[in-house]
């Protein structure tokens, strides 16, 4: 996500309000860049556009490479590494390699969707991204929308239009 | 969504988001009162005590303990099944609760995940501890070494390893995701410099963009997909220590299953206990409310009777076997010297939760909090019983014994309860017991106010 | 076809006579098993065992998928539940059939049943495998299953003529009672009807797994009869929400099948002690083929095809998935019947397939029978308009 550095930002105090404020901004054309909320409000990402995320599709990738790892490093050292007769079992122990074959997959697949997540998001330990407002962290859903030059009243009053209680330009 | 009027509301009073907060947020930043004062110094007593146990188990030997010849695991297994179990509730809650939309969990599975982390923890201390030598503990992973050894993937304790070592980094990893956008809304309330630059530090960066709360939800998601067959495979794969061996008491095939109820229920047990505490002291009445206790009782009740039909299988299934050692090591739980131990089990797991039937005492937080404790104690003896009384009987008549903990035990297992409770304390200090972000979400539709 | 006012299922006679048919073909079939040479004795009882257990088991678990979901005060599976409350209808029914075939065949079926030859072990469990308390336990399960499951269904069909709440609260009292009482049953009647089978064996899970089996099997049925309705234009109500729901359960039961599966095959694989790993044995060697399909059409198959969201929303492959695990289920219980009851030699021919399209025939006439004497909708239930305005983010 780039910084916006020129931006308009809307204020709404319910959930509902800031999903029909933005359809009517979008309506009126102007461009909303993205909206802050202090929790998940289910159908914005319908409206901003968002398209579904791909973690899922890394979380399978990354379990499937954990169960193989898990799995085909067992059969290695059995068979390969250190063969041992445990309790009169065959070296190839398949039931017994099972269980740790799952914990492996989930283990990866956890990891790696996390992991995935926070660069996709650029989140981390110590990282700094622009707090547009902390309102947004508490009761404020902040609707951010750019302008173009000498615009910046036309996006007010459309805003404005939309239901939003408080509207701040910011350079 | 709609909600239907019949069902009560979750979060009690005139609550808009800004109060949520608010409420949350207010007991990390006062000074801790004076329960809190009173309650870290007990623990941590108790912590040091271990300590001090920990130390005479190091420098004199496994001798220190009631082990003997017959009798190879006695407190220490009992202690480690016991703590992995009540870390059970709090994935159970985050994960499995939230795949079945159940929005009550939303109050709850913040200090339930937390417990969850520090009752591994605890439970983890005692196999390292049992191998004696703690500086080496690491040769239980598998590594390329230069005595070209590998780990017995053979071995259920093993898979213990893998399993215990996964669930708590996926629950560290559940735990953390969730508290982000948490520790986002504290880092834009703090006042305090220091506090600022630690909180923002802690919060990743997080802004709460559309963007990243569309990702965080699909992450929790699929990770309380991946979480939920997950805690059913830790305490199966805790219960197969036992059931892969052939001796009579251990070797039975509902092991697995059995096992992952009485986890849930003792770790739900644990959670009533804290809670109930918690939500006073803290003034969270409004949030962790009558509803979600009676919630709470209704899985003790659920997963306590499931435990009890195992019991009552085993018994029925180790008579209908015709195997005589089987039938005998039941007969011997039951009326043999341990009878004492099995009665408490029996009475505290299968007779009292029943209680919970009648709705009155599902919404008294006395009786809750009597039964919860009875539940905590039954669950230790359950373990004790299968851990003890399987064994002190041998093949070998003249090998048979009896088993009795040293002070050091004692002070191993009363150290890591120190442990747990110090680390609780801690953790309502510094970070929010109360997953904010999912309360708020869940306000619109369950809050009283809106009824 | 036109959702009538009453939201009614119209059992029009094309439908009966399709049932009529099926029911046809396996009384044919029965009558083959009966006159044929090439079916011995052992496997025409073992094979009513099998569909009498299996539809059992499909009304037993229509009657829990209620009873449970009404205890957990869940609300959007209310706008479905007249389906598995219908199915519960077949229980009396699977009762009378089981019945007669215990009074005619239980000595074919069960070796415990010859006492002339003295066995010390059989004589060991000889207080509980015996006829007459074989009898009596068989009386008792019919007694409350059919019981319970008729009253429950009641309460929820008197609500659609009163508002008043006091049957929902007689709903969920209803529901305890046969969730307490089926708890303890459904691992009681699988050791009377299938474990003693193999009367030496003995495994403490059995009891969970089979009722595992019980669970992802009457999802699918209920998937399956959703679907039918709905391309019968009724149900419109029920969209890809109440679908992708029963896709997640079929998915996740089919897991948890497998995990109790394979818990139960890794503790007595890994024990090695003969009297339990002659179970496996016999069934791995001897039947090597349908232990391996059961497994792959059971877990295999709807795990990889239902993991994305997107097919569980998709009403075909659902569709197809538990068609499969439905049939897979019957190979379940082929695995568990047939060694004990017909040795190596058993056989999937005209008389199995045809036996259990009969029972098919027979149990959907009477679920289609029930779905048409009662609304398909609980209007009244108090629950129900959020089973109508809901969605599932995942």
């Amino acid at each position: 996500m780039k910084e916006i550095t020129k931006y308009i930002s809307a204020y709404y105090l319910d959930e509902e309000d800031l999903l029909s404020g933005i359809k009517k901004m979008q309506e009126n054309n102007v461009k909303v860049l993205d909206a802050f909320t202090p929790f998940p409000v289910h159908g914005l990402d319908k409206v901003l556009g968002i398209r579904r995320s791909w973690l899922p599709r890394v979380g399978f990738i990354g379990g499937t490479i954990g169960a193989l790892t898990g799995f085909f490093f067992q059969m290695w050292v059995f068979t390969e590494g250190y063969q041992m007769n445990i309790g009169g079992k065959p070296l190839l122990a398949i039931p017994s390699f099972i269980p740790v074959t799952f914990e492996s997959a989930v283990l990866f697949a956890a990891f790696s969707m996390v992991f995935a997540f926070l660069f996709r998001s650029r989140l981390g330990l110590g990282a700094e991204n622009k707090i547009y407002d902390v309102k947004s962290t508490d009761n404020h859903f902040v609707v951010v929308a750019g302008y173009e030059e000498n615009k910046s009243d036309d996006v007010k009053e459309k805003m404005e239009a939309a239901g939003a209680t408080i509207i701040e330009v910011k350079e | 969504m709609y909600v239907s009027p019949q069902r009560e509301p979750l979060i009690k009073g005139e609550k808009d988001y800004a109060t949520i907060t608010n409420d949350v947020t207010a007991p990390m930043a006062g000074k801790p009162g004076k329960y809190w004062f009173m309650g870290i110094t007990i623990s941590t007593t108790a912590f040091l005590l271990g300590g001090v146990a920990t130390f005479f188990t190091v420098w004199f030997g496994i001798g220190t303990w009631g082990l003997n010849k017959t009798i190879g695991w006695g407190w220490g297994i009992t202690n480690f099944v016991w703590w992995v179990g009540i870390g059970h509730a709090g994935t159970f809650i985050s994960a499995i609760l939230l795949l079945f939309r159940q929005k009550w969990r939303t109050s709850i599975n913040r200090s339930a995940e937390a417990m969850t982390l520090m009752a591994v923890a605890c439970a983890g201390f005692f196999p390292l501890i049992h191998m004696g030598r703690l500086l080496v503990g690491f040769f239980i992973f598998p590594y390329p070494n230069t005595r070209d050894v590998w780990v017995n993937f053979n071995s259920p304790l093993l898979w213990d390893v893998f399993a215990i070592t996964t669930y708590f980094f996926v629950s560290l990893l559940f735990w953390y995701v969730g508290l982000i956008p948490d520790l986002g809304t504290i880092r834009d309330r703090a006042k305090k410099v220091w506090q600022k630059k630690i909180y923002g530090f802690l919060s990743f960066g997080w802004v709460g963009s559309a963007r990243h709360w569309s990702r965080h939800e699909s992450l929790s998601l699929i990770l309380a997909g991946l979480a939920a067959p997950l805690v059913l495979s830790v305490h199966s794969i805790v219960s197969m220590d036992f059931a892969t061996s052939v001796i009579p008491g251990w070797h039975t095939t509902i092991f697995p299953p059995y096992f992952v109820s009485g986890a849930v229920f003792s770790g739900f047990a644990m959670v009533l206990t804290l809670l109930i505490i918690a939500r006073k002291t803290m003034n969270l009445e409004e949030y962790i409310t009558i509803g979600h206790i009676e919630s709470m009782n209704k899985i003790i009740i659920a997963t306590g009777s499931i435990v009890g039909i195992a019991y009552l299988t085993e018994l029925f299934v180790a008579w209908y076997s015709g195997v005589e050692y089987e039938q005998y090591a039941f007969l011997n739980r039951a009326t043999g010297p341990y009878w004492w131990a099995y009665t408490i089990m029996m009475t505290c797991n299968v007779i009292t939760p029943q209680l919970f039937w009648f709705r009155k005492i599902r919404r008294s937080l006395v009786a809750t909090f009597i039964i919860s404790i009875f539940v905590n104690i039954g669950m230790w003896f359950e373990r004790f019983v299968i851990v003890v009384t399987s064994l002190h009987r041998d093949f070998l008549p003249s090998s048979w014994t009896m088993y009795k903990p040293t002070l050091v035990e004692v002070g191993l297992y009363v150290g890591t309860i120190g442990l747990f409770f110090t680390l609780f304390l801690l953790f309502v200090r510094v970070f929010p017991v109360i997953a904010i972000s999912e309360v708020k979400s869940v306000l619109k539709t369950s809050g009283e106010k809106k009824k | 076809m036109e959702q009538n006012m009453e939201n009614k299922f119209v059992f029009d006679s094309k439908i009966k006579m399709i049932l009529y048919g099926m029911i046809a073909v396996g009384l044919i079939a029965l009558l083959v098993g009966l006159f044929s040479e090439g079916v011995v004795e052992s496997r025409f009882w073992a094979n009513l065992l099998l569909n009498n257990f299996y539809f059992l088991a499909l009304a037993l678990g229509g009657t829990f998928f209620v009873a449970v979901h009404e205890m957990g005060e869940s609300g959007w599976q209310t706008s479905i539940q007249r389906v598995p409350e219908a199915m519960g209808r077949f229980i009396p029914f699977a009762g009378v059939l089981m019945l007669i075939t215990f009074l005619f065949g239980i000595h074919h079926l069960y070796h415990w049943t010859d006492t002339a030859h003295h066995d010390e072990i059989l004589a060991g469990k000889a207080p509980y495998l015996n006829t007459t308390f074989f009898y009596i336990r068989f009386a008792i399960y019919f007694a409350g299953w059919s019981i319970l499951s008729y009253y429950l269904r009641k309460a929820s069909i008197d609500m659609d003529s009163d508002a008043d709440i006091k049957y929902y609260k007689k709903q969920r009292i209803l529901s305890s009672v046969f969730v307490v009482f089926f708890a303890i049953t459904s691992s009681t009647s699988a050791w009377d009807w299938l474990m003693s089978i193999d009367a030496h064996w003995f495994s403490t899970l059995y009891g969970w797994y089979i009722f595992s089996g019980l669970l992802v099997s009457t999802i699918a049925m209920i998937i399956l009869i959703l679907i039918f309705l709905r391309n019968q234009g009724y149900m419109s109500h029920v969209n890809k929400e109440h679908l992708h729901d029963l896709g997640k359960y079929l998915f996740a039961f089919s897991i948890l099948w497998m995990y109790l599966w394979f818990s139960q095959y890794l503790l007595i694989w890994y024990s090695n002690i003969p009297e339990e790993t002659v179970y496996f044995v016999e069934r791995v060697n001897n039947h090597s083929t349908i232990f391996y399909v059961n497994l792959v059409m059971n877990f295999v198959l709807p795990f990889l095809v239902l993991m994305t969201r997107n097919s569980k929303r998709m009403i075909g492959v659902t569709g197809v998935v538990a068609l499969i695990v439905f049939a897979g289920h019957w190979v379940d219980y082929f695995l568990a019947i047939m060694p004990g009851v017909v040795g190596e030699n058993t056989k999937v021919g005209f008389f199995e397939i045809g036996l259990t399209i009969g029972y098919i025939g027979l149990f959907l006439f009477i679920v289609f029978l029930g779905l048409s004497k009662a609304s398909l909708i609980p209007k009244n239930h108090p629950f129900y308009k959020e089973s109508l305005d809901y969605h599932t983010n995942y």
